[in-house]
């Protein structure tokens, strides 16, 4: 979706069950490294290394903890382009810091976190955007990459130079912003997996070129891609066990492969849209891919491409379903499967830009032209040819042109901005904390039987001035 | 003075209007009538929505031959001939008529807890897909969607019944609707409605979606009552594709398979095409209808290519999203297939059947079948 691709991929979540390596010996076994390397560190440093890391409850639910507290991910993706600028657009250098506007309503929304696609190259502008968020508002950052994906000619994944490459480009990025307060988690990939299908940014090796039959081509390059991203997970682990690590996948597409090639990712991150509803999506995580899931990116458009006009009713009413079904499935929860930590809803403004990324004439008009279908957003699937999704009218807040010369766009937020602000402050027919205890044996280490509130003492950061 | 004139109009217009609808839902009221005999003052509806091959239906509603009660019935002939090129056909009762919920019509009908109507075939062994109550969307959209069938007919009139207990019916503008397709009938049928009524009987329970017994067809012979899922739902480029589902060439089981020919020339310029059988007809998820499938572990299907090779980029189940999606949804693919009849199978252990209306789909496209496709499918089954 960030990158203006055109994949839905509504409906298609995948696979079948297939034996997979169980939480018991993997996702255990991560969270023990984290955990063992806070018990190691702590008593040599004044600021542990450990804040982030994900347990299983006694239950078997899953929980992501940060600074020994539950937290649960109210986050929205960030990249805040302004009218008349394109994708390339350098706003981490923007003198008139629009991350401190966003960052004030942000806090004042519920927000705790955001996504950053991948961070500039000047990691110096990039420390003081997550600086100024985390010790201003309190919000952390996911940090992604794109596994070069958008590499040109092709994200090669079977190549060990372009491997090397962007491995080097991830560990560098980790090395560069471990230490940073405000990291959250790391997120590898995007839809990456779309391309196993050899039809979207498509990529391959001499031996699948050799094979035949088209499902064990795509099986060929599931093994190959996820293998790669274990392999990440693990160079990440050794030099950062202070953060987990997430796999981004678009939909449950490939999965059943995951399963057994990507052990060592600590959680999901899914990128997803379905309308109102995830579906079986937690559930079917359960059978195929038993790790904990953050929704990296959903939500809904505010444009209604069959009357042709804004309807903020209609994406407020779909952010509060979606989050209604995030919190039915976090941990503790009667009803769902307790694997959910959390959502990242796309995105914090619109983006003027997206629909002709190439024309910066059409940058200073806030395009109405549908450009993809995606029946679970009914309400206006009647629209021509059944185009209903507007990609420059998905943010939370809408920007309007800066007449005043203050140098930023205006902020205007829409109704889902206080709906979900209001849904946040109480959690209809949901206990906002998780009460079960960790389940101690998670740890496998010198933490075992650690309380909780002994790992809350290891952290005296921000998070102790709420 | 004209003013006043229209004020006193329109009170007495609305006065009536409202004694209609009060009348129905009046506690004393113990039926309501959709169609009694011909022109009778109790009909409260008007069989206007004719829907899909419009013109394969002709209708007599003052059949004097054989009435079930009074002196008329209401007959239909439906020829199969496709004239919209549509493969279903059907007909609405509305109030007012050919209101499609645009404009206020209807009945509040709360109380009413079934509707029950007579029906017979001409010959007997007719197909009716189904049988509907309400489901009109709109402006001005009916409360509640019920529906009953598939029914084979018989020869002499019989009592149906569609279950309205624990509905909500405070705005009901489609009161009564049959549906039914030319793969049902493919050489048309003709058959007879009588004396629908809406009525309360106390013994009616509201009835959750029931768990439907394995196996259970999308497909299993031309004209079979047990084929639930219409072939309706044609995709990308629907030029490009022909569909039979009664070709006699080399059936894998009864008398017919399904044969279906994808051109690849990019009628609609989307390069590629597929279709989804749905429940009903053409329901992209706007409908709350589909079947409880949970009890199925498994869904198979045998295919042929006419040559061998031919590329299936997917078969699935489930996955459509609308306002009632698909709980959801299980696939299989790319699939090359091969000129001898195999037995596919998508593993469905841990899937949510619990609502399912895309009850089986394929897609390919032209980059990986440029010059087109002919393939067969038979005995499309969940088990």
């Amino acid at each position: 979706m960030k990158s203006n691709t055109n994949n839905t991929a509504a409906g298609t979540a995948g696979g079948n069950k297939t034996g997979i390596a169980g939480r018991g010996a993997s996702f255990p076994a991560a969270c023990g490294i984290l955990l063992a390397c806070l018990f190691l560190l702590c008593g040599m440093s004044a600021k542990p290394s450990v804040k982030v890391a994900i347990c299983t409850l006694k239950n078997g639910d899953y929980q992501l903890l940060v600074c020994g507290k539950p937290y649960v991910v109210k986050g929205v993706c960030y990249n805040p382009v302004p009218i008349g600028q394109g994708s390339d657009y350098a706003w981490w250098q923007d003198t008139h810091k629009p991350w401190l506007t966003d960052g004030r309503m942000m806090k004042e929304m519920g927000v705790n976190t955001i996504r950053l696609y991948e961070p500039a190259d000047d990691a110096a502008e990039v420390k003081a955007v997550m600086n100024d968020l985390y010790k201003l508002y309190n919000i952390r950052v996911i940090m992604g990459n794109w596994l070069g994906f958008w590499e040109y000619p092709g994200p090669f994944y079977g190549d060990q130079d372009f491997r090397d490459k962007v491995k080097e480009k991830v560990l560098d990025m980790v090395r560069t912003y471990k230490d940073e307060p405000g990291i959250l988690f790391w997120l590898l990939g995007n839809e990456n997996n779309y391309s196993f299908s050899g039809q979207i940014n498509p990529w391959s090796t001499d031996e699948i070129d050799k094979e035949p039959d088209p499902v064990k081509q795509r099986a060929m390059r599931a093994r190959i891609y996820y293998t790669f991203v274990n392999e990440l997970a693990q160079e990440i682990h050794k030099i950062d066990p202070g953060h987990p690590v997430a796999l981004g996948n678009g939909e449950l597409v490939g999965l059943e492969c995951a399963a057994n090639y990507c052990p060592d990712v600590d959680l999901l991150g899914c990128i997803i849209y379905r309308g109102k509803t995830f579906g079986n999506l937690f559930n079917s995580l359960k059978a195929t891919f038993d790790k904990p899931v953050v929704l990296t990116e959903f939500g809904a458009d505010s444009y209604d491409s069959y009357r042709n006009r804004e309807d903020q009713d209609m994406q407020a009413f779909f952010l509060e379903s979606q989050w209604r079904q995030i919190y039915q499935n976090l941990a503790g929860r009667r009803e769902g499967t307790g694997n959910c930590l959390g959502g990242v809803m796309f995105e914090w403004t619109d983006e003027w830009w997206k629909n002709n990324p190439n024309s910066p004439a059409t940058w200073t008009v806030h395009d109405t032209q549908p450009r993809w279908s995606n029946g679970s957003y009914y309400f206006d699937i009647k629209a021509k040819d059944s185009l209903n999704m507007n990609e420059e009218w998905f943010g939370i807040v809408a920007l309007s042109p800066d007449e005043e010369g203050s140098g930023l766009d205006l902020r205007i937020p829409r109704k889902a901005y206080y709906v979900v602000r209001e849904f946040w402050k109480r959690p209809r027919n949901n206990r906002e904390i998780q009460k079960e205890p960790v389940e101690k044996n998670t740890a496998g280490s010198g933490l075992k039987g650690m309380p909780i509130k002994d790992l809350i003492k290891q952290c005296p950061l921000e998070d102790g001035k709420k | 003075m004209r003013k006043l004139l229209m004020v006193t109009l329109i009170a007495v217009f609305a006065s009536a209007f409202t004694t209609t609808l009060e009348r129905a839902q009046a506690d004393n009221l113990k039926s309501f009538s959709v169609y009694t005999d011909s022109k009778s003052p109790d009909n409260h509806y008007a069989a206007s929505g004719w829907m899909g091959d419009f013109g394969d239906i002709k209708m007599n509603d003052q059949a004097l031959e054989n009435p079930h009660s009074g002196s008329t019935s209401i007959e239909f002939s439906y020829s199969a001939k496709k004239s919209q090129g549509q493969g279903w056909a059907g007909v609405y009762w509305q109030n007012p008529a050919n209101n499609w919920g645009s404009k206020k019509g209807g009945f509040d009908l709360t109380g009413m807890t079934k509707l029950a109507f007579w029906a017979r075939g001409a010959k007997g062994g007719e197909i009716i897909q189904k049988f509907v109550v309400g489901g009109i969307k709109g402006d001005y959209s009916d409360s509640a969607a019920a529906e009953f069938g598939p029914v084979e007919l018989t020869d002499t009139w019989k009592e149906y019944t569609i279950n309205l207990a624990g509905r909500d019916l405070s705005y009901i503008s489609g009161g009564f609707g049959w549906v039914t397709t030319a793969d049902l009938n493919p050489d048309g049928c003709v058959f007879y409605i009588d004396d629908i009524k809406f009525s309360v009987d106390q013994d009616m329970k509201p009835e959750g979606k029931k768990q439907q017994d394995m196996p259970f067809y999308v497909y299993s012979d031309k004209s079979s009552v047990s084929n639930h899922f219409v072939a309706s739902g044609w995709m990308g480029d629907y030029g490009d594709i022909k569909y039979e589902g009664s070709s006699t060439e080399d059936p894998y089981l009864g008398d017919t398979c399904i044969k279906v020919v994808y051109t690849a020339k990019g009628a609609q310029g989307a390069r590629w095409g597929g279709i989804y059988w749905q429940n009903p007809a053409n329901n992209w998820g706007s409908i709350d209808a589909g079947f409880d499938l949970s009890k199925a572990t498994k869904f198979t299907f045998w295919a042929r290519g006419a040559k061998g090779g031919e590329r299936i980029e997917e078969f699935k189940i489930g996955g459509i999203m609308g306002e009632f999606s698909d709980s959801d949804t299980a696939g299989i693919g790319p699939v090359v297939l091969t000129k001898d009849w195999q037995q596919y199978s998508i593993d469905l252990k841990g899937k949510d059947l619990s609502f399912i209306i895309g009850g089986f789909c394929w897609a390919t496209n032209a980059d990986v079948n440029p010059d087109g496709v002919i393939f067969y499918l038979d005995e499309i089954k969940y088990e």
